[in-house]
């Protein structure tokens, strides 16, 4: 809330400066954001006495006005295209040399052949009023000559209201605040009404069909005023405040709302039917044009003042354009009333109509601000636009809440702080926010957990205990805990001692991040560049993806800031490559990546989500030099970081398989499915591929060949040995046998490998593919798979039959199962 | 064969010896010298093969002579290997000789994202009082997001998260990482200490400061006895560890729903040490988080009895941390993933 200091000052005495002021209010948690010097950019703009006006021979717009700026100064010849000015007047006058808001410099001009030796000033242009049409009319008395800055200068803070202090939204509450600060006293304006008959019964009555959303109405009228604009003083504050002045009458109904916090509506009384007004829910096909000239459709939950011709108003959000308060209105009604919060935020949600009326009824208001509203709106009306009042008012629940009791334990309160605050000082404290104590009896009960059973007093604690009477302006005080909050923030936070905790620590509990992190400091440590990219993706990044875009796996947003986050991930891949192809237009040919996230998806209707880890290698991996050439990514260069990974975090190497199938993002011959040994059985850890050429051609990637691997956390982490146990090695030597072994088209390295080492168990040690051939004297289709085979006992050395005969048992085994033979 | 003739024979042989050890230019070709004179069926044992011819009391007299000369010859030889060891490594040396200033073999080096790394600074940190980590979901019920953090349907203080709704009937992304609380509280008793990293979602324009994706970390403690100087006292400690000893800080209230009394954090501003800059809005303050005392409604969500436990919750921003930690001046870099960025972080 922005707030004049100048008016603050109506209600409190501040006698700081306005940065020790907003320093307190921080420290109170009334936050300010931010401190406005309003006319501190006013330069040698000054209060001038117009001499005399005339017509500009030269021309039919302009006037040729003498101003005196002061005594000594001499008469300034100054030329004005608006209408509004006369010889008499006291007007703002930038003289030559003067700097506007903005920066706008105003120096000795010509037009139409005259000089003009300055400016005389409109509102709008420094920003004082919103009027932009006319020069600015000072009050009579403003004194000649005087800077406009040391006048009509103002400081305005900005204040963070926090949403549960609905009563702060107003400069009343603030000077409560600042009371609360500093040990000043509240000034309440003083409201006292000059009351006409006939009586506001027979001019407006007031029908409420559901009090639960109206709990009170009161409604006042004022007749015989003249609608014109406010005065310099009221339209100077309203616009510091940031609300735009409009008429005298309307202006009086917002003044009170910042006033007081009460937002209020004012009608033309002439167009309220029979000045009957109803307080309902709107009709099916109802419709409305509020004050903004739109036509807006009613749905049924929106609450309506109306009259028996139709709706009047949007109860709390905006008036209608029919019955506006407008310059022939004569007449006013006056309505001050309260709603229910909910209905109130619905409907200005519903027709994005946040105003600052429907902010303050969303929080909920008081009930006795209805009435005193009501009445100091027409008090304001009448002194700005004359008429008279009629006496008393409609009023549909004239029965105002007494303050509300709130027993708490002065103990309770000390221990939740930490802080030892004596009772007699608490109770000071809560007296400095007008709340004040009284004793706790026998079964009081006190309110722990709002919604929940209280704690019923007994004999003992009922000596010790307190009541807070909470005064009704202060609904956010509701159990024990508001109490504590009240008596640390009047304290002072700085108050609460800091110490380190000395109570029991929590079981231990193995860190979820343990596995992930080894992970990520493995592939940093061989040169991967981890990224974080968006959880939200568009449907184009699921379509390339194979995943349509009404996909029922899918999670959309349903109200997305854009269609490209408008999908929740399901696959790492779309994000990684969008860094690919953003760092390759920045002529990046050795993008090597990972990321840790998580990956979405509905499981029976249910929302999903796992950790995955994405690798994406993308051009040049070795860091080609003047020594050594460029290596682009491919699969064998993924496989072998997975190899890497895995054994850094303590896997076993997973095996490769091609898979059945594959993602329209696969390269369909260079894509394996992972699997790792989870409790015995094969679990598949996730996929390594290189991406198909037509998904990198959609993508716009540059990079030929770019290997991926999406690995899923959860099951890397379920491979992985609770415990790690020493292996004793042998200590007798091994014996390393080698083996061309020829095998046909369709038959896989990792075939021959599963029936080595099947068919060597328990004497292998190691097995090693250290060279793959293809060609000449080879059939056509035939490959040449080269095998280093460590063969070893565990306490002996082994003889050369038991050699010749393993590896007799392996080619045997390799011909009968795979066809294949020893290339000799 | 007399004496003289013997002795002026292995003379010669002596001094032809030394001539062709030193024209040795090889290793091998000082062997073969050595073989020549000194072997099985070299020249000394051909020359000293005429003793027999001598009187007996010459012998030992030309014996002596004989292994003086092989001494000589040994001597000889061993100097002259020596020598063409040291040439021959002198010349490996010079022939291995390279430009010293050309650059060393190229090993990439990888980089951690600063936002994780951000994260794990924070889990340390509070892993030092105990904190230990839980993980939350991203896509959230409405229920633990807002409701058991006492923010009921259409209450006004939902206003202080903008939030993105999914397809999903009672889900949204979860627009701070507090919901976790709830989940701690349900899964553990106390004694509660948790800290629960993750990613957040809001409704919310992209600009230098602002992101619809960003990083929190929440901080839950809940034990008999848990105290508001027990939070002020280890956000201290959280302070000096981030930000250096010494740097003075602040306790204000805020306002949560979830919690009471709700605290802001500050710390001194890092950028101008308290004068006042535009970083911190000239007031000499950064927040760095809020927090307070869990409030009893959501004790009681999560399933504690207020009246035997209390305990406190904060939820700090990685971005605003990492931005402060690092001097980065604008949030988007961190979702960006420019290369030249992230390299900084290796």
């Amino acid at each position: 809330m922005r707030v004049p200091l100048s008016w603050l000052r109506d209600y409190v005495d501040v006698d700081v400066s306005p940065e020790a002021l907003a320093e307190r209010l921080t420290l109170l948690g009334m936050e300010v954001q931010g401190i406005e010097h309003r006319g501190a950019d006013w330069q040698r703009i000054v209060v001038g006495e117009l001499l005399t006006v005339e017509p500009h021979p030269g021309s039919d717009h302009l006037l040729v006005t003498t101003v005196r700026t002061s005594p000594q100064e001499p008469v300034l010849t100054v030329l004005t295209g608006a209408s509004n000015v006369a010889a008499g007047q006291h007007v703002p006058v930038a003289v030559p040399g003067a700097v506007l808001p903005g920066g706008r410099r105003i120096e000795v001009t010509r037009m139409a052949g005259r000089e003009s030796q300055g400016m005389l000033c409109s509102g709008d242009e420094l920003g004082l009023t919103t009027d932009a049409d006319g020069i600015l009319i000072l009050p009579a008395d403003a004194p000649v000559g005087v800077a406009m800055t040391d006048l009509f200068g103002d400081v305005v803070l900005d204040i963070d209201v926090k949403p549960n202090r609905g009563d702060a939204l107003s400069l009343i509450g603030l000077a409560r605040e600042v009371a609360a600060a500093t040990g000043a006293r509240v000034r309440w304006p003083e409201i006292v009404l000059g009351e006409s008959e006939p009586p506001t019964e027979s001019h407006v009555s007031v029908e409420v069909e559901d009090a639960v959303l109206c709990p009170r109405f009161v409604a006042r009228y004022v007749g015989g005023v003249r609608v014109g604009p406010s005065s310099l003083r009221v339209q100077a504050r309203l616009t510091a405040a940031g609300v735009r002045p409009v008429s005298n009458v309307v202006d009086a109904s917002n003044y009170v709302m910042l006033e007081l916090g009460k937002p209020t509506h004012t009608f033309d009384a002439d167009r309220i039917t029979d000045g009957r007004i109803v307080v309902r829910l709107a009709r099916p096909g109802e419709r409305l044009e509020t004050l903004d000239h739109v036509l807006r459709d009613l749905t049924p939950e929106t609450l309506l003042i109306a009259d028996s011709a139709g709706p009047l108003s949007i109860a709390g959000v905006m008036g209608g354009a029919s019955s506006e308060v407008g310059a022939a209105t004569t007449a006013v009604v006056i309505e001050s009333a309260v709603f229910d919060p909910v209905t109130i935020r619905r409907a200005a949600h519903h027709h994005a109509l946040r105003s600052e009326a429907s902010l303050r009824f969303e929080k909920g208001q008081e009930s006795r601000l209805a009435r005193i509203g009501a009445n100091r709106v027409a008090q304001l009306i009448q002194a700005w636009a004359g008429g008279q009042i009629a006496a008393g008012c409609a009023d549909t629940n004239p029965v105002e809440p007494e303050p509300s009791r709130l027993p708490f334990r002065p103990w309770r309160v000390s221990s939740l702080l930490g802080a030892d605050v004596p009772v007699a000082e608490m109770r000071a404290l809560l007296q400095r926010v007008e709340v004040q104590t009284e004793p706790a009896g026998r079964g009081d009960v006190v309110p722990v957990a709002a919604g929940f059973p209280g704690v019923v007093l007994g004999a003992a604690d009922a000596a010790r205990a307190l009541v807070a009477i909470v005064p009704p302006h202060r609904r956010d005080l509701e159990i024990e805990a508001d109490v504590t909050e009240e008596v640390a923030r009047v304290m002072g936070y700085d108050r609460v001692p800091g110490r380190l905790p000395e109570t029991p620590m929590p079981e231990y509990r193995p860190d979820p991040r343990r596995t992930v992190d080894a992970a990520r400091d493995a592939l940093a440590g061989r040169g991967l560049d981890e990224v974080v990219t968006h959880a939200l993706v568009g449907p184009v990044d699921h379509e390339r993806l194979g995943m349509p875009a009404d996909d029922p796996a899918t999670i959309r947003v349903t109200n997305p800031l854009s269609i490209d986050h408008s999908q929740v991930r399901r696959s790492l891949l779309p994000g990684l490559v969008r860094v690919l192809v953003e760092n390759e237009r920045q002529r990046r040919s050795d993008v090597s990546l990972f990321e840790v996230g998580h990956v979405h998806r509905l499981v029976d209707g249910v929302p999903a989500e796992r950790p995955m880890l994405g690798v994406l290698l993308g051009g040049d991996q070795s860091g080609a030099a003047w020594n050594q050439a460029a290596r682009p990514a491919d699969l064998w260069e993924v496989r072998g970081l997975v190899m890497a990974l895995c054994a850094r975090v303590g896997a076993a190497p997973p095996s490769a398989a091609r898979p059945d199938s594959f993602g329209p993002f696969e390269h369909p011959g260079r894509t394996a499915v992972l699997h790792v040994e989870v409790d015995g059985g094969a679990c598949e850890l996730g996929r390594a591929f290189e991406l198909h050429p037509s998904y990198l051609e959609a993508v716009e990637a540059r990079s030929g060949h770019v290997a991926v691997a999406l690995l899923d956390l959860d099951v890397l982490q379920s491979a992985i040995p609770a415990v790690r146990r020493y292996v004793p090695f042998p200590r007798v030597p091994a014996v390393e046998r080698d083996l061309a072994i020829v095998v046909g088209d369709g038959t896989l390295a990792g075939d021959v490998d599963r029936v080595i080492r099947e068919s060597t168990a328990p004497l292998l040690r190691g097995l090693r593919l250290f060279d793959v051939y293809a060609g000449a004297p080879l059939a056509p289709g035939e490959r040449s798979l080269a095998f280093r085979l460590t063969l070893q006992a565990a306490e002996r050395t082994l003889t050369d039959e038991e050699i010749d005969a393993t590896v007799a048992r392996v080619v045997d085994a390799l011909a009968a199962r795979l066809g294949a033979r020893i290339r000799s | 064969m007399d004496l003289d003739t013997l002795s002026a024979r292995l003379s010669t042989l002596e001094q032809a010896g030394l001539d062709a050890i030193r024209a040795a230019s090889s290793p091998e070709a000082l062997e073969a010298v050595q073989v020549a004179y000194l072997g099985r069926r070299g020249e000394l044992k051909t020359v000293l093969g005429g003793i027999g011819a001598l009187p007996a009391p010459d012998r030992p007299q030309v014996g002596a002579i004989g292994n003086a000369v092989r001494e000589a010859l040994e001597a000889a030889l061993e100097i002259r290997r020596r020598e063409l060891q040291t040439a021959a490594l002198d010349a490996r040396l010079a022939r291995e000789t390279v430009d010293v200033t050309l650059p060393g073999r190229p090993f990439r080096s990888g980089s951690l994202h600063p936002l994780i790394e951000t994260n794990r600074e924070i889990a340390r940190i509070f892993g030092q009082f105990g904190f230990v980590v839980y993980e939350g979901p991203e896509v959230e019920s409405d229920a633990r997001n807002f409701q058991a953090l006492n923010i009921p349907p259409d209450h006004p203080a939902r206003d202080l998260w903008d939030t993105l709704y999914v397809d999903v009937p009672g889900y949204l992304l979860r627009t701070h990482t507090s919901p976790g609380q709830i989940h701690v509280m349900q899964q553990t008793a106390p004694p509660i200490r948790a800290l629960l990293p993750g990613r957040c979602f809001r409704y919310e324009a992209v600009d230098a400061s602002h992101g619809f994706e960003f990083f929190q970390v929440e901080g839950l403690m809940v034990d008999e006895g848990t105290t508001m100087a027990d939070l002020r006292g280890l956000l201290d400690a959280f302070a000096q560890a981030m930000f250096g000893r010494g740097r003075p800080t602040r306790f204000r209230p805020g306002y949560y729903p979830f919690t009471e009394p709700s605290v802001a954090f500050d710390v001194q501003c890092v950028v101008c040490n308290g004068v006042g800059c535009p970083s911190c809005k000239r007031t000499g303050w950064m927040t760095i988080l809020g927090a307070g005392m869990v409030h009893p409604v959501v004790l009681r969500n999560g399933g504690l009895d207020p009246e035997r436990y209390q305990g406190f919750a904060f939820g700090l921003g990685t971005d605003r941390i990492a931005i402060l930690r690092y001097g980065i001046d604008d949030i988007r870099m961190f979702l960006e993933n420019d290369l030249r960025f992230l390299e900084q972080f290796s």
